[in-house]
């Protein structure tokens, strides 16, 4: 009953309001709407001054959740004077502020090298170890195998592939140094660099010219920029006349 | 031989010519390495009598031989498949008398061969028209040992994936090895070339690709090749393989071949070769002949570089990536180098073997102008310095090396090598180094002569040969022209005179006609009063190997006012030359000194004699003269000219000189030289080793760090932290190799105790620990085994204390941190190999150092697995040299026989050519030494090995000779007992000297038929035994059956067949053959009858003394009655008057004096003879040729 009573009065008082234009409805909005629905006015006063009215207490504040001030490390940055001033305030500092809580690092080149050469040292010898623990080897020293184990050699099929062509190690690291010194040194660089471009030109124009000629299957017709080369040509079919 | 040189041009020594030539191989068999195939050469006669045509074959199995499509009867025999029969006269003067006759007997360039074939008689009638012959010749190989070499990887899948190839190699005229043919440089024609193989693999010859035909079931294909320019057979060259192709971007007609997987290393490598044509062309003025080139790189090649007509053969191991700095000057050089002879040499030929330095000279020459042009004039002149020391140094060493030999009338006297141990009449006979200095002092020559004449001149002289050539080659069927495309002697001085109008008759006289080189001996005085330069030149022209000079020589003398060039007339016996100076000493006012080239400079002069205006003198600044000087001038001078004589040679002399002046001030010299920026880097790095030097021999007063640490610290160590090495950057090429070379020369210093200073050595480990080439755009590899070598140069003997054995304890701490990055290095390649395994190589020499100095237990099991077939050639080298070194040290004959074995059994020609090589470089005994290793076992082996071991390759058996030589000298080796009879014949002189051993009745027998199968018993013979030939055919064919089914009684099965038995069998069974015998053998078999004889009284004759007589002689005595009367030319070998002496005592000394002593030595030594015996007797190693079985054994059957 209260519930629909109440809504009733708000539901009216908006429509008077809405009625003069505007939004926010007003003393005399809800004097009008209590009139409306046939309510004394005049005895609301006394009502609300009679003795044994209950209290409704404020929301107890003081023990609002203290925001962590633990946390709150630092005052919150005021807007800068882009930012319209009805814009949430920043967070609180600690969230995006970084702390670096690692130690100095070690800058010293002369550390930072001599690291770098141990490390590898220690791999590598690590390594070898390993390597000539658990394969053949030959020693030195007839009473001694253990201190200077070498691998023992083994020859390969062919032994010009491993010889001359450079490990994947060194392919990797040429390709990092080429793109890494490209831009930091031009004058000297760019001449090789240049070079293999050029090479890779005609290379293409070999193997599109290698696919053109399968696909005139023989009939070669001189075009000028087209490498004429016998290694190039197609191989012929066998004459059938050979029969005898 | 003794060919008409004159202005009429080319006379062929055949009588017929060849004009066209057939090749044609069907099939190839990778695995059983066979090759089967025909050849059709088509000649015209030019005699009307024509009925023998003597071709060239070796190792070529021949099925049957057609003239204009009639069977004809053929004749094959190589009488350099076993040079000498006689087992027991085993002196190399002997030998190489004999080769040189055998090898004449085939001579192409003499109209020899080895292969006769008899044209049919119904034909004569043709031939007497001059009408064409085609004669037609079925062959095939198996197994080739030379001329085709094999590479056959062990491995799964087919031969093209195997990456399995062959191809043609040799040296010099070495076409007869694997077809027949007319194989000599003069003698022209075209060719038809056709090459079956898989179809998946390339045929890649000579000439032009004009088309590659399938085989009707597909699976395999047919190159066909035309080469139109004439081409002589020597010239012919083949590479089969499943090569990867680049037609090079810049030359379509330029084709390059490579091995599987190597195709983006063979386009770094080949992208620069354009550039070499462009020079070539420009500078002669003429296109490059051939219509087309290809250059193919082969495994295990024979040698670096081979130039055959239109193509190259390199090694594989050439090609090289980007990041690689010190192979690419390399192999552009080799690249270069092939191309000049393309040139001269493949386009252009020779008439004769005495002309070949035209060729090589000229070849050589515009090289040397490619490397002034591309790598400068410093290296270029570098370079001619290098060569010049070679070249002077050899000739010193062994006695003159002679470019142009004439030969007489084929006696000894006019013998012009006399000097040396092979004789120099044809290439095959001589020592390969000979050969290799040869080429250099071509090329010099030729340089002289453009001295004297002027490049232009000479280049025009170039020209005009080839357009000659040129005209001829396109003159395609009048092939008396061709001869216009060999060049000769005397043809190219009469171009030269033709050209220049200048005379250059003394100069070609001097180095071309002459051997030997000049050697000088200079001192000056400064004569006060008179301002005059007394400079004295002596020569020294007495010691073998020199010559006088006589003629203009230039001296460049730097005086205060400035350089000035004098030309002395060095005549008969002036030695004192006075040369007015310029400028009087004047040394308070400043002025800049102007030097040769125009620059000017301030000098402290504080240093030089008050008294005199003269800075520094040169003798021959322009090496205009093959010569040696020793000038002496004071320690200041040398300074001066070191600092401030621009030329690259001086300041290399200077700093040479330097070595004897350990002073301050030449020590501060050779520092401000390592520091200059502008100083040619080579400069640079001797001035290290220079430095190193001084300081070990001033130690004792050295102050401050040691010497070029400071140095590198300021080069290359960084900036805050000195003692740690920059990251690894190449960029600047000179400061990369003075940064290679620095520690190296470094690790040579030596404190007052002789040892390596800590402080150094600490600094190499330092360098190897922070060595970082992470940011680098190039390979470190040679850089880091350069750091290995530096290990190993500061190595010092070990202290040992009484002999105790080396083990881990007793190791030095030093030694220790040593061998621990050795061990890290050399198990670190395994993983991550570097380029051509250079690491390995250093850590393979410096473990060795470290068993030379008594650190590491010597022993050779390490180096003979990295020896092995399979390993990287470089590696094998090293390892190889290592063996070489310990069977010198440790006196082993295991390991020498181990390396003897790997010089007739390893599957690499270079190798087995190298082991020689090495040996005879380090040899682990001479001549003069007495050693445990010098047994008659051993002589009997190298004989073998030279006398029928290597008969498949020329270089290999010069190889022997040649360590045959080293080890026992030219006469008969000490080891030898002597022979209990016999004569000593000096080849010489022609006489025979008695054995006073000998009973007197023998001298009448013998010595006539000896001293004529040695001295001119083959060639001569061949000329006149033409007409009454057909008689002795009938005869000798009885007697070839004879010995053929004696021969094969003896044969035991299995072992491999020669051509020439094959010849027999069919001559038992299909085709009716006839052996005939050159006019040489029959002389040498009337020799063999009473040789014969009296080897079997000397067999006797020892049997009786309880000895064997000399090792490898067979058994063939059993059988033969006792000659009482007989006698020997077994024992003929000459030595000096003197030997006789010297024999007798060595009989006295071996009966009695040492019979107690050697008693258990002397069993062995017996027990060891019979071994051998039977060794001989079961596979016939060597001898298992024609003429072999005949040397002992037919007279015995015919008896």
């Amino acid at each position: 009953m209260i519930q629909s009573y109440i809504s009733e009065i708000g539901r009216s008082a908006k429509s008077y309001c809405e009625h003069t234009a505007r939004t926010q409805p007003t003393l005399s909005d809800i004097v009008v709407t209590l009139v409306e629905m046939g309510f004394n006015v005049e005895t609301l006063p006394a009502y609300a001054k009679r003795s044994q009215r209950m209290v409704i207490t404020a929301p107890p504040v003081t023990n609002q959740p203290v925001t962590p001030k633990a946390l709150t490390a630092g005052q919150n940055k005021p807007h800068p004077p882009h930012i319209p001033g009805h814009f949430p305030e920043f967070p609180d500092p600690h969230t995006y502020i970084k702390t670096p809580t690692y130690r100095e690092p070690v800058s010293d080149y002369q550390v930072l090298r001599e690291k770098a050469a141990s490390q590898r040292r220690d791999v590598e010898r690590a390594l070898t170890r390993f390597m000539a623990k658990t394969g053949e080897t030959q020693s030195l020293f007839k009473d001694d195998v253990s201190t200077f184990p070498l691998i023992a050699a083994r020859p390969f099929t062919v032994p010009y592939l491993t010889a001359l062509l450079p490990s994947e190690l060194e392919m990797q690291q040429m390709e990092e140094t080429d793109s890494s010194e490209q831009d930091e040194q031009t004058d000297t660089e760019n001449l090789p660099l240049h070079m293999s471009t050029e090479e890779a030109g005609p290379e293409k124009e070999n193997s599109s010219v290698l696919q053109q000629s399968s696909s005139l299957a023989g009939s070669r017709n001189g075009e000028e920029n087209v490498i004429d080369n016998p290694y190039l040509r197609p191989v012929k079919k066998p004459k059938i006349r050979r029969k005898k | 031989m003794n060919r008409k040189k004159g202005d009429k041009g080319f006379e062929s020594p055949r009588p017929y010519k060849l004009t066209h030539q057939v090749v044609c191989i069907n099939n190839i068999n990778f695995q059983r390495k066979s090759v089967v195939g025909y050849v059709e050469l088509t000649i015209f006669p030019t005699v009307a009598n024509l009925n023998r045509i003597k071709l060239n074959s070796k190792q070529c199995r021949i099925y049957r031989v057609r003239v204009n499509d009639l069977e004809a009867a053929f004749i094959y025999n190589d009488p350099t498949l076993e040079v000498c029969h006689h087992e027991s006269k085993q002196n190399l003067n002997y030998f190489s008398n004999a080769y040189a006759a055998a090898v004449s007997a085939v001579d192409p360039d003499a109209g020899n061969g080895e292969l006769c074939i008899k044209v049919p008689s119904e034909l004569w009638k043709h031939v007497d028209e001059l009408k064409v012959l085609k004669v037609h010749i079925n062959f095939s190989l198996d197994q080739p040992k030379g001329g085709l070499h094999f590479v056959v990887p062990d491995m799964e899948g087919n031969m093209a994936e195997r990456g399995a190839h062959v191809f043609s190699c040799g040296y010099q005229n070495s076409t007869r090895f694997w077809f027949p043919c007319v194989d000599s440089y003069s003698e022209l024609c075209t060719w038809k070339l056709e090459y079956t193989v898989d179809a998946a693999m390339v045929a890649v010859s000579n000439g032009d690709l004009v088309e590659t035909v399938y085989t009707h079931d597909m699976r395999k294909k047919t190159f066909h090749y035309m080469l139109t320019i004439p081409t002589a057979a020597s010239n012919i060259s083949l590479a089969i393989g499943p090569f990867e192709i680049l037609v090079d971007p810049y030359m379509h007609e330029v084709t390059h071949f490579c091995l599987p997987q190597l195709l983006p290393l063979l386009k770094h490598t080949t992208s620069y070769l354009h550039e070499v044509f462009e020079f070539y062309e420009e500078i002669l003025t003429c296109r490059y002949p051939y219509s087309c080139f290809k250059t193919v790189f082969i495994d295990e090649a024979y040698v670096e570089v081979a130039a055959y007509a239109s193509m190259s053969i390199f090694s594989t191991n050439l090609l090289h990536s980007a990041m690689i700095i010190d192979e690419t000057p390399l192999t552009r050089r080799c690249l270069a180098q092939a191309l000049a002879q393309q040139f001269f040499g493949c386009f252009i030929s020779r008439m004769s073997w005495s002309d070949e330095w035209v060729l090589k000279g000229i070849s050589g020459y515009i090289y040397g102008l490619w490397m002034k042009k591309t790598f400068g004039v410093n290296e270029y002149r570098h370079w001619i310095k290098q060569e010049l020391d070679q070249i002077v140094a050899y000739e010193l060493k062994t006695g003159g090396v002679l470019l142009h030999p004439i030969f007489g009338g084929g006696k000894e006297k006019d013998n012009p090598a006399s000097h040396l141990h092979f004789s120099i009449k044809h290439p095959h006979t001589l020592s390969w180094e000979y050969y290799t200095m040869f080429q250099c002092k071509a090329h010099l020559v030729m340089r002289l002569i453009e001295n004297r004449i002027s490049m232009e001149f000479m280049l025009q002289v170039f020209n005009k040969l080839l357009s000659l050539a040129s005209t001829a080659s396109s003159q395609k069927f009048q092939s008396h022209m061709w001869s216009q495309m060999l060049v000769s002697t005397s043809g190219f001085l009469k171009s030269i005179s033709n050209v220049s109008g200048k005379d250059i008759q003394p100069l070609i006289k001097q180095w071309v006609d002459q051997s030997g080189v000049v050697k000088f001996y200079g001192s000056f005085a400064f004569n006060r009063k008179r301002n005059v330069l007394e400079l004295e030149i002596k020569q020294d022209y007495t010691s073998p190997g020199t010559q006088k000079y006589v003629g203009p020589l230039k001296v460049t003398v730097q005086e205060l006012d400035g350089s000035f060039n004098h030309t002395l007339q060095i005549e008969e016996n002036s030695l004192k030359h006075d040369i007015p100076c310029h400028s009087k000493s004047r040394r308070n006012k400043k002025k800049k000194i102007p030097l040769m080239n125009g620059e000017e400079v301030d000098m402290d002069l504080s240093a030089m004699d008050a008294d005199s205006p003269l800075l520094w003198i040169r003798i021959d600044p322009d090496m205009s003269v093959l010569r040696k000087v020793e000038f002496e001038q004071s320690d200041f001078m040398w300074q001066y000219q070191l600092r401030y004589e621009r030329d690259v040679v001086a300041q290399e002399e200077a700093i040479l000189a330097l070595e004897k002046f350990p002073t301050p001030a030449s020590r501060l010299a050779l520092t401000d030289i390592l520091e200059q920026e502008q100083c040619f880097y080579r400069v640079r790095m001797l001035a290290c080793f220079c430095l190193a030097k001084i300081a070990n021999s001033m130690v004792s007063t050295w102050t401050g760090p040691p010497a070029m640490k400071s140095l590198f610290t300021r080069m290359f160590c960084c900036k805050t932290c000195p003692n740690i090495v920059k990251t690894n950057n190449f960029m600047n090429f000179q400061s990369y190799f003075l940064q290679k070379t620095m520690p190296v020369a470094m690790a040579l210093l030596r404190d007052v105790h002789n040892l390596c200073p800590k402080e150094v050595l600490m600094f190499i480990l330092d360098l190897i620990k922070y060595n970082d080439n992470r940011k680098n755009k190039f390979s470190d590899n040679y850089y880091r085994a350069e750091l290995i070598d530096a290990l190993a140069n500061s190595v010092t003997p070990a202290v040992s204390v009484n002999n105790e054995v080396r083990t881990l304890d007793n190791l030095n701490p030093d030694v220790r941190l040593i061998l621990e990055e050795i061990t890290r290095f050399l198990n670190m390649e395994k993983l991550l190999p570097s380029y051509r395994h250079t690491i390995t190589v250093s850590c393979l020499k410096a473990i060795r150092v470290l068993q030379k100095n008594g650190h590491v237990p010597s022993d050779p099991a390490l180096f003979k697995s990295y020896a092995e077939y399979g390993h990287f050639v470089d590696v094998r080298i090293a390892a190889l040299e290592a063996v070489v070194d310990y069977t010198k040290v440790d006196r082993s004959y295991e390991e020498l026989q181990w390396l003897l074995s790997m010089v007739q059994n390893d599957p690499v020609p270079y190798i087995r050519h190298k082991i020689l090589d090495m040996l005879t470089k380090n040899p682990p005994f001479t001549k003069n030494m007495e050693s445990p290793l010098c047994n008659e076992a051993l002589v009997d082996q190298l004989w073998k090995l030279m006398n029928s071991g290597t008969s498949h390759d020329w270089r290999l058996r010069c190889g022997a000779v040649d360590l045959y030589f080293t080890l026992f000298g030219l006469s008969r080796p000490s080891c030898l007992p002597l022979p209990e009879l016999g004569l000593v014949l000096n080849l010489k002189e022609k006489k025979a000297v008695l054995n006073p051993t000998i009973i007197p009745e023998s001298v009448a027998n013998n010595q006539e038929p000896v001293i004529s199968s040695n001295n001119h018993g083959q060639s001569v013979g061949f000329q006149n035994t033409e007409d009454d030939h057909l008689i002795k055919e009938t005869a000798s064919s009885i007697s070839g059956h004879q010995q053929g089914v004696k021969r094969k009684a003896d044969m035991p099965l299995g072992s491999p067949l020669e051509p020439g038995q094959i010849l027999e069998k069919n001559e038992d069974s299909k085709v009716k053959l006839k052996i005939r015998f050159s006019n040489s053998q029959e002389e040498e078999e009337i020799d063999m009858d009473t040789v014969h004889d009296s080897q079997a009284f000397i067999y006797h004759h020892l049997n009786m003394l309880e000895r064997p007589s000399t090792p490898g002689k067979e058994q063939s005595s059993g059988e033969i009655t006792m000659h009482p009367v007989s006698a020997a030319p077994l024992s003929v070998f000459s030595k000096e008057s003197n030997s006789s002496k010297h024999s007798d005592h060595h009989h006295h000394h071996h009966h009695e004096h040492k019979k107690k002593k050697k008693k258990h030595k002397h069993k062995h030594k017996h027990k060891h003879k019979h071994d051998t015996k039977e060794k001989e007797k079961d596979p016939f190693v060597f001898s298992n040729s024609p003429a072999s079985a005949r040397s002992i054994r037919s007279p015995s059957l015919s008896d």
